[in-house]
């Protein structure tokens, strides 16, 4: 085989993916990095002199590809930049007014109290895409490389030790032949590869299970949120509003909720977050959503505006127990990729930080001893454990676990969890992967009536107004890939899809994707999906969900995704 | 060779658009921007040109801070420099004016090709290559297509109307408009990415450029701008192949009147 040329490039630490742990961690490394160096002189000890710091990024911007509700927990950016307000962060709206309620088909029951974990008081509604946007510069600026449109392909081992990542080749057609233009990936190599990838991330995934990083703790559970921005009248949206619903229109085995946030200039957030453990398999987060908007609380917020950008995203939300072993020889693991995520709040933004910025210290010393091996890095955990994140991470640690036997349960439960310290009723609970509680068609009687007659959901009409399809939707997020390169989503065995899926769970990748990426084609009497992979929004779903687990989601041509704003 | 390509910082095309209070143009809360597109086929022109010829490729950008990104990746992908043109005295020129501060820069630097995409994404004018080309004295060709160079002379396909193309020679120097889609646009690549750090970007004020602030006053105005009004309306005609086919020539024979 030809050799390849590929660039290469030495840094001492690098960051894969630039989210909010990725960031802040790389910003709080070079900033100790200063205070060390300063101070060095006066006790003796070396500088670290010109390390290097990257942070690569798949999206097309520093940016480009982050969503999130969201209400944060301003703690850890209080520490990592006191100064953040004259810096202009864009924090959009304190939390001013908060409504929890549930919803029935026709009428929204508000709770009388906010229970106390809901509570929001002095947090603030963001919007983490402009915060990142917003973090970028300020990183950057701090001698931190920042390298967007490198997707980190594959992670670079010595033998058990990661030594740094490939970065995705580009210029490869869609028949998997080099075009004119090919540039072959990048091998960066680091000391400390730090992986900050976010929501299922695809070198994460291989990496838990080549190490078995995953040994002993509960399968990572995820829901997929799907959430649109509206453009209100001129001052009907009341910045600093917030609301959460339950009930309607999730059925009661389905975990998740929806919401709805106020923010300045007449913006709404809006966005249903559905369990990646329901039963159906014809459960579609999308047009779950689109039924959310109709239910006539929400309909009646939204009369008169227009959806202006859309996104979807999945979070991990198995907690404590779900966490991967996330340090090694020559790697950490944290964010989301690590599920630093409050299941019971569905925060994360806060701990992803907080991650970051204790992986930082921890590289710092590993810097001063000049070792990064296991024994080394695991000062990571010990870090962890004596932060307010693992405090938080404890008491939720049953949360999720809670709704196994659905809703009425799980609320019961979750209050006695609550009540307990996060003990509850059975003390620390298992749980299983959300692609296994899937159910097969005859359990929901979907069937096939006469051979050949495939079961398929009815499709709907949206009205275009206050209801979209997903392939409207997806225009408004932004979404764009170079059509001619091999599709990022691969399927490893289509006979699945057409010999058993049809007629087991009626080919779900349709329905679950939130951004029409699967199309059910007809082939041979079963279906398989044609994978329009350009719409594809970089949300995992698939890679979660599918039943066979024969969706694998790798990275495609860098820069391509969303083009997230506001989200 | 020494070759000069302008490249302009645009609004992304599916960005959120939202009319100005003033209604003559569009807010730019929201908006990411790229590089216009036909000048990034300028840009890899210029850098095929360079490769065969040696020489020097120098990217030029007018525009506020912002723009800086567009000459960076410039930069990344092999230009040797970059232009800056930055005053507030630049903000809401008009293709006039734009082209008078271009040529008073490009003139001071020299070149022997001046290339700008054929047309921005956002104004559409079409005209800034050209009013450059006339300001400076100098022979242009639009919508270009390919470009070789000989001994001082360029000679360029142009593209005419229906799939039509023409050749033209003209001396060098001379001012280009290159058309979008004629080659395969590279990618920045790691290595180029670490060499742009070291590159230098000059920036260059009305002042260093020579032009002051009645020279540029606008030749042209927006008075409106406004979204399209949709007024067309899509019919579906239902049926057996047959009668659809039958239905739709009544349609085009009767309604439309093509026949």
């Amino acid at each position: 085989m030809e050799k390849i040329e590929r660039d290469s490039l030495e840094v001492d630490v690098l960051f894969v993916g630039a989210g909010p742990a990725s960031l802040a961690g790389a910003l709080r490394l070079r900033q100790i990095i200063n205070e060390h160096n300063e101070t060095a002189g006066e006790h003796g000890r070396k500088k670290l002199e010109e390390i290097t710091i990257a942070v690569i990024e798949k999206g097309r911007e520093i940016g480009s590809h982050i969503i999130s509700g969201a209400v944060m927990d301003l703690r850890p950016l209080e520490e990592l930049l006191p100064n953040f307000r004259e810096l202009g962060a864009p924090l959009d709206s304190e939390v001013t007014e908060e409504d929890v309620s549930y919803l029935t088909r026709h009428f929204k029951i508000k709770s009388p109290i906010i229970p106390p974990p809901l509570n929001n008081h002095g947090k603030y509604v963001v919007s983490l895409n402009k915060l990142i946007r917003w973090l970028g510069p300020i990183v950057e600026e701090s001698d931190v490389m920042l390298l967007p449109e490198f997707p980190g392909a594959e992670l670079l081992y010595d033998g058990d030790r990661v030594i740094g990542v490939r970065t995705g080749d580009r210029g490869i057609g869609r028949d998997g032949e080099r075009k004119e233009n090919y540039a072959p990936g990048a091998d960066i190599f680091a000391r400390v590869t730090v992986i900050g990838e976010g929501s299922r991330g695809s070198l994460t995934k291989k990496l838990v299970e080549k190490l078995n990083l995953d040994h002993d703790r509960n399968p990572q559970v995820y829901a997929a949120g799907v959430k649109e921005i509206w453009e209100l009248p001129s001052g009907r949206v009341k910045p600093g509003f917030i609301m959460h619903t339950l009930g309607y229109p999730l059925p009661n085995d389905t975990f998740g909720g929806g919401f709805v946030y106020g923010m300045k200039n007449d913006l709404l957030d809006v966005g249903l977050i559905v369990g990646l453990d329901y039963q159906d398999p014809f459960t579609d987060p999308h047009r779950l959503f689109q039924e959310f908007k109709q239910h006539p609380a929400i309909a009646k917020m939204l009369e008169g505006g227009k959806m202006l950008h859309y996104g979807a995203k999945t979070i991990p939300e198995g907690g404590l127990f779900s966490q991967p072993k996330y340090y090694g020889d020559g790697f950490l693991i944290i964010g989301d990729s690590a599920s630093f995520l409050n299941s019971q709040k569905l925060k994360g933004i806060h701990m992803a930080m907080k991650s970051g910025m204790l992986a930082a210290e921890t590289i710092y010393e590993a810097l001063v001893a000049d070792q990064f091996d296991e024994q080394q890095l695991s000062r990571f955990e010990a870090m962890i454990e004596d932060s307010y994140i693992h405090k938080e991470l404890y008491q939720v640690r049953n949360f999720h676990q809670a709704f196994r036997n659905g809703r009425r349960w799980g609320l019961i439960e979750a209050g006695l969890q609550y009540a307990t310290g996060g003990f509850g009723l059975f003390g620390d609970l298992k749980t299983e992967a959300g692609h296994e509680k899937m159910k097969k068609l005859h359990v929901f009687n979907r069937l096939p009536r006469t051979s050949g007659d495939v079961p398929q959901l009815e499709p709907v009409k949206y009205d275009n107004k206050l209801t979209f399809d997903k392939v409207t939707d997806v225009y408004r997020s932004g979404t764009e890939h170079n059509e001619d390169q091999p599709s990022h989503l691969k399927v490893l065995d289509f006979n699945i899809c057409i010999k058993r899926c049809t007629f087991e769970y009626g080919n779900p990748c349709q329905y679950f994707c939130p951004a029409a990426v699967y199309e059910a084609e007809e082939v041979n009497g079963g279906r398989r999906p044609k994978i329009n992979f350009s719409n594809c929004v970089h949300c995992k779903t698939c890679d979660i969900m599918d039943p066979y687990q024969i969706i694998d989601w790798v990275t495609p041509e860098g820069g391509g995704g969303p083009n997230y704003i506001n989200l | 060779m020494k070759i000069i390509v302008c490249l302009k910082q645009v609004p992304k095309n599916d960005s959120i658009l939202r009319i100005n209070e003033q209604g003559n143009w569009i807010q730019d809360r929201d908006l990411t921007y790229e590089i216009n597109e036909s000048d990034a086929y300028g840009l890899e022109a210029a850098l095929q040109l360079k490769e065969k010829h040696g020489g020097e490729v120098i990217a030029l950008s007018l525009g506020p801070p912002r723009v800086q990104t567009v000459i960076k990746e410039a930069l990344a992908r092999g230009a040797d420099r970059g232009l800056h043109l930055e005053d507030t005295v630049f903000d809401g020129l008009d293709a006039f004016g734009i082209a008078s501060v271009i040529a008073a820069a490009a003139k001071a630097e020299g070149f022997d090709l001046l290339l700008t995409g054929l047309q921005s994404d956002d104004y559409g004018f079409a005209q800034t290559g050209v009013i450059a080309a006339e300001l400076l004295g100098l022979p242009h060709a639009t919508i270009v297509m390919d470009v070789e160079s000989k001994e001082g002379t360029i000679r360029v396909k142009r593209e005419l109307e229906s799939g039509f193309f023409q050749w033209v020679s003209m001396p060098a120097p001379a001012v280009l408009t290159i058309q979008s889609g004629i080659n395969t646009l590279r990618y920045a690549t790691l290595k180029g990415i670490m060499a742009a750090k070291k590159k230098e970007i000059k920036k260059l004020d009305a002042a260093a450029v020579g032009v002051d602030q009645a020279s540029l006053a606008p030749k042209m105005a927006f008075r409106r701008v406004y979204l399209p009004q949709k007024s067309k309306q899509t019919q579906f005609i239902e049926g057996t192949p047959a009668e659809i086919a039958s239905k739709l020539m009544d349609k085009l024979k009767n309604e439309a009147r093509v026949f």
